[in-house]
Order: structure tokens, then sequence, then C-alpha cells
């Protein structure tokens, strides 16, 4: 792939423009808060944006088209069932605590409601997971642009850093979020096109539906037994393991996302956020898991595509989405698409990258470190929290390159530590008798739960470093079940931990605990703009969705 | 506070005019399936978009 001078003309043009707001918003910038958390001041709509952005990361659009390509539609599972109903429970039963609370943070809400201790755990655990997400995605960028434009591993990796950090360490999370609104249109422009010149070139869908199995162009049918699918899921697995665990431990409880839902100017807006962000959500799929199945039908057909291989034979899907690029995008376009795929990037890593520095600020070094400073010392750490992060996450990047393993290792670990964290946040704002010792051991109990079922079960290959006692059909069944086990003992150990230790006084959970909390008035705005009729539209959407990709 | 809207109006106008010029300038592909018109069919739409942006910020300022 050949890029020429209005491509790059393109890609500065994008970088400018990203390093320009950040400069614009320099000036809101004077305290801790305003740079941390954006001092609560951002538009609903915004806020909406930023929550989908910060979550679509290169390594989720070059990942999900690559799926596309090896499992068909059934990858929609992963957007439909697997962030919207977890999306609109947060935005509507959740966000009232988060954000009615006085928590800057979501560790922070966990000290409020239970302890220091269950705090310092998520907040340790959140932040080494951040650094190493956002190195291992940098990786996959640096990577893709050297398999496919020759360019420069260190550059490449090197220059995205420094420009995300420019722009955060300007304008604080303000700057984080704006850039994400327009990072975010940016993706649309670049990859909505492929999809329809994909889907156009391979015939339209009804021809694609004909070439392909029945597997890869239905949601359900074949989930019915894991031989039928190419993901070797069943049912049970791939709703309670993806549908309920992963997708609520991810949705409702990662600072990440939350952080941007928390940043928005009003109650009302905190709440609409992710629930308005549930129709852009739902229809992803079409722009970015559509193309990689269209590219399998186009590679049949001989009309000059054909599907990337690895260079020790198979398939490369992880080119796939470039690929397509090559093929169809003329100069100009071609830049676009590489602005896109970069704003994905830039995204995600700003996303990781302000929640590391807010966490690290408040959570653990206010809490651990120095309690009683002068705002103006926050706001300085807060800053190099900043530098801090961008330069672990490009050590991480390095990491990742000398020791592919370690990926492999580590995402196994984050596994672990997220799939437990729904069933403390559920009790915890749903049951006031929840306390922080069962809230603790409930985590402790379910980690090693997660462990232990990795420990003694094997898929592809992996797993089974204690018995093979049960072999998956696929690591993501796998994933899908330790998810299932950790909730379940994390859930149990809590409740059984918290009837045995002494409660904490209910004055003391008022604000915090959903039967102690006064019921948020339906207030002013027009019944249609109401977080519950919203959500109902959603779930009626999703539910039509379903049934037409049965 | 600035008003997102200007910013975002204004890059997606360049962005489509930089698009309207490849157009201008590109070469007809040798690929089948490329075609360089998709550089008019996406850079105008980014034009209207990002002229709607910027007379919606106009218009909430005045």
């Amino acid at each position: 792939m050949k890029l020429q001078a209005v491509d790059y003309a393109v890609l500065v043009l994008y970088f400018g423009f990203v390093l320009a707001i950040g400069w614009q918003l320099r000036r809101k910038v004077r305290t801790a808060n305003e740079f941390l958390t954006s001092g609560r001041s951002v538009p609903v709509w915004i806020a909406s944006i930023a929550f989908l952005a910060a979550n679509l990361g290169a390594q989720e659009l070059v990942g999900m088209a690559a799926s596309g390509a090896k499992y068909g539609i059934m990858t929609a599972h992963f957007y439909w069932i697997g962030a919207i109903p977890a999306m609109l429970f947060v935005g509507v039963f959740m966000m009232p605590f988060y954000y009615g609370s006085r928590a800057r943070s979501v560790p922070e809400y966990l000290r409020l409601r239970f302890d220091e201790k269950t705090r310092a755990f998520n907040a340790m655990t959140f932040a080494v997971m951040t650094v190493f997400s956002s190195g291992i995605s940098m990786y996959a960028l640096g990577l893709l642009l050297k398999a496919v434009l020759g360019w420069s591993f260190t550059a490449s990796v090197v220059v995205a850093a420094l420009i995300v950090l420019a722009y955060t360490l300007l304008g604080g999370l303000t700057s984080a979020i704006y850039n994400e609104v327009l990072q975010f249109l940016l993706i649309l422009f670049g990859f909505a096109p492929l999809a329809i010149l994909a889907v156009k070139a391979a015939g339209g869908w009804q021809t694609l539906a004909t070439r392909l199995p029945e597997a890869m162009t239905h949601l359900w049918k074949p989930a019915d037994a894991a031989i039928h699918n190419p993901m070797g899921v069943e049912v049970f697995g791939l709703v309670a393991g993806l549908g309920f665990v992963l997708s609520f431990g991810y949705w409702c409880t990662d600072y990440l996302v939350i952080q941007r839902a928390m940043a928005a100017n009003s109650m009302d807006a905190a709440r609409r956020a992710p629930v308005l962000a549930t129709f852009p959500k739902m229809l992803f799929p079409f722009i970015v898991i559509v193309p990689g199945i269209a590219a399998v039908v186009l590679a049949s057909k001989g009309v000059g595509y054909s599907l990337p291989l690895k260079a020790g034979g198979g398939y490369d899907y992880d080119q796939v989405l470039m690929t397509l690029m090559g093929q169809f995008y003329p100069s100009g376009m071609l830049g676009v698409g590489l602005a896109g795929l970069m704003a994905s990037f830039m995204s995600g890593m700003a996303g990781n990258v302000t929640a590391f520095n807010t966490v690290f600020t408040y959570d653990i070094y206010q809490a651990h470190i120095r309690r009683d400073a002068p705002d103006h010392h926050y706001l300085m750490v807060g800053r190099a929290a900043t530098v801090l992060g961008i330069g672990l996450s490009v050590a991480a990047a390095y990491l990742a390159q000398r020791y592919n393993n370690i990926m492999d290792l580590l995402q196994l670990v984050f596994g672990f530590v997220n799939a437990p964290l729904f069933a403390t946040f559920l009790l915890g704002m749903f049951w006031k008798r929840t306390t922080g010792h069962g809230a603790f051991f409930g985590l402790l109990a379910g980690t090693t739960a997660a462990a232990v079922t990795h420990g003694l079960t094997t898929a592809e290959g992996k797993g089974a470093w204690m018995a093979a006692l049960h072999q998956f059909p696929s690591t993501m069944a796998q994933n899908f079940w330790i998810a299932i086990a950790a909730w379940s003992v994390c859930f149990v150990t809590t409740i059984t931990v918290s009837v045995l230790t002494k409660a904490r006084p209910e004055e003391e959970l008022r604000g915090l605990v959903y039967s102690l909390t006064d019921r948020i008035p339906a207030g002013s705005q027009p019944w249609y703009a109401r977080p519950k009729v919203l959500g109902t539209i959603a779930i009626a959407v999703l539910i039509t969705l379903n049934v037409w990709f049965w | 506070m600035l008003d997102l809207r200007i910013p975002v109006g204004g890059y997606f106008l360049l962005n489509g005019l930089v698009l309207i010029v490849a157009w201008l300038i590109g070469a007809t592909p040798s690929d089948q399936l490329m075609s360089v018109a998709v550089n008019i069919w996406v850079g105008v739409p980014m034009i209207v978009f990002g002229v709607a942006m910027l007379a919606l910020a106009r218009r909430s300022k005045s």
C-alpha cells in the first residue's frame, strides 16, 4: 500500500486539529478536578459520544473486522448482547450512585460504600490494567502500520504517543473527551464507506448470505450447540458469560467508560449519556464486522481480492481491514481511513491515560502517599501521572514486542480481575447489608476462582496448569465459563461474609445504596428524553436486530 | 467554554475539500475494485456536515 501526498495532507490536518482543540482548552484547567474529572462541565451529547469512543480503540476496530472474517455475524453478540443491556443498566440504575455520591472515581465509590482495602484492590488492578492495555493496543498499531505501510515501529508508536500526551496535558480530561467526539466522527467517515463498498462488491447482503455457511450469517441459530458455530460457544455460556458477567463487569464498573458519563454537567446528562450511546453502538457491527464478512466472500469470487496470509501459513485476519482499504480506497480516502484508524487508536489511548491519571492521583497518591496537600499539588501530580501513564504504555508496547507470550498471560490475568467485579457493585448498590469485608473477600475469592477454573480446564491447548478436568471447545467458551465461575463465587462469598460481619449504620449509606436513596424525580424533561423511555426504545431496536439476524 | 461544533465543523469542511482535490487530481486506478469517485461520495457529505455544524454553532451564538 502506497500513500500519496494528499493522504499525508489528510493525516496532518487531523493531527493539527487534535492539537488545536487541546490548545484551545488549556485555559480551562486551573484545578486538579478540572484537569482530572473535567469539573463536571461536559454537555450530554459530547459525554455520550465520548462514552463510546473511549472504548473504541484501534484494537477493537481491527479485531472486530478480523472476527467478522473468522466467525461471521455472531461477532455482533459482542455489541448487541455484550454491551447494550449493560449500558442501559449503568445509565438508568447505577449512574445515580456514581454521579450522586461525592465520589470522583469508581474506586472512590468503593471507598465510600465499603472501605479502604476494597478501594485499594480495585485502584491498583485498574491502574496496572489500563497501562498494559494501552501498551498492547499501541503494540498492535505499530505492528499493523509496519506490516501494511512499512512505517517504523518506533516512529509510529512514539509519534502517536506524543500527540496524545500533548493534548491530554494541555486540556486534561475535557480535551480528551472533546477530541474523542472528533475522532469518533472521523472513524465513521473513514470506515462506513468501506462497509458499503465491500458489501456492494460482494453482491449485496443477499448474495453474501447465500455464499456463506449458515453459521456465519446467523446470530442464534448456530448457537444451539458449540459444534455448530466457529466460535465454539453455546447459548448459556454466551448469555451468562458474555451477556451478563463480562459485559456488565466492563460497562458498569470500568472507570474508563464511567468517567465519561461522570464528567457530564448534570445528573440527568450523566444518566442519559450511556443510554443515548446505545443507539450508535447498536449500528456499529454494520461498520466494523460486516466488512470482515464481505472480505471472505470477495476472496472467493476472484475479483482481485484475497485474504491476507501469515508468514507461517494460515490467514492473517488482523490485516483484513487494512487490505480492504488498500483495495477499495483511492488516494485521499485512503488517508481518511488511515486517519480514522489513528483516531481510534488515540481515543482508546487517551481514554486509558485519563482514567489512569485520575485513579493514580486520587485513589493511590492522595489515599496512601500524601493526604492533605493543597490543590495545586494534586494538579501537578495529575500532570505527572499523565506523563508516567504514557511512558509506561510505551514501555509495555516494547515489552509486548520482545516477549509475545507476556501479552497472552496479561490478557488472561485481566479476565480474572474483571470478571467478579460486577457482583461486588451489584450487591453494594442494591443490598444495604453488604459489608466492606464481604466485598473485599468476595473479590479475592472470585479472582481466585477464575484462576482455579483456568487451571483445571483446557481449550485449544491452553490452561489446565493444575489438572485437566474438563475440555472446552474453544478458548472463547473457556473465557465465558471462567467469568461465570468467578462471578458466582464472588457473589456467594460476598453475601456469606457480609452476613457474618457487622453491618454499617444506615445513616452512612445514604446516597450510596438503592433502598436508602431518594428516587430521582422525573423532573421537567419531556417524556421522550427520560432514561427509562429511551432505554425501552433501545431494547425494542435490540430485539428487532436479534430477530432479523436470528 | 469552547463550542465543539466550531472545530468539528471546520475540520470536516477542510477534510472534505481535500477529498475534492484528491478527486480532481486522481488518476483512474488500475485496480478494478477501486474508484476515484469515492472521494466525491465521501467528500461532499463531509463538507455538508461541516457547514451544518458551523451554521448551528453560529446560530446558537447570536
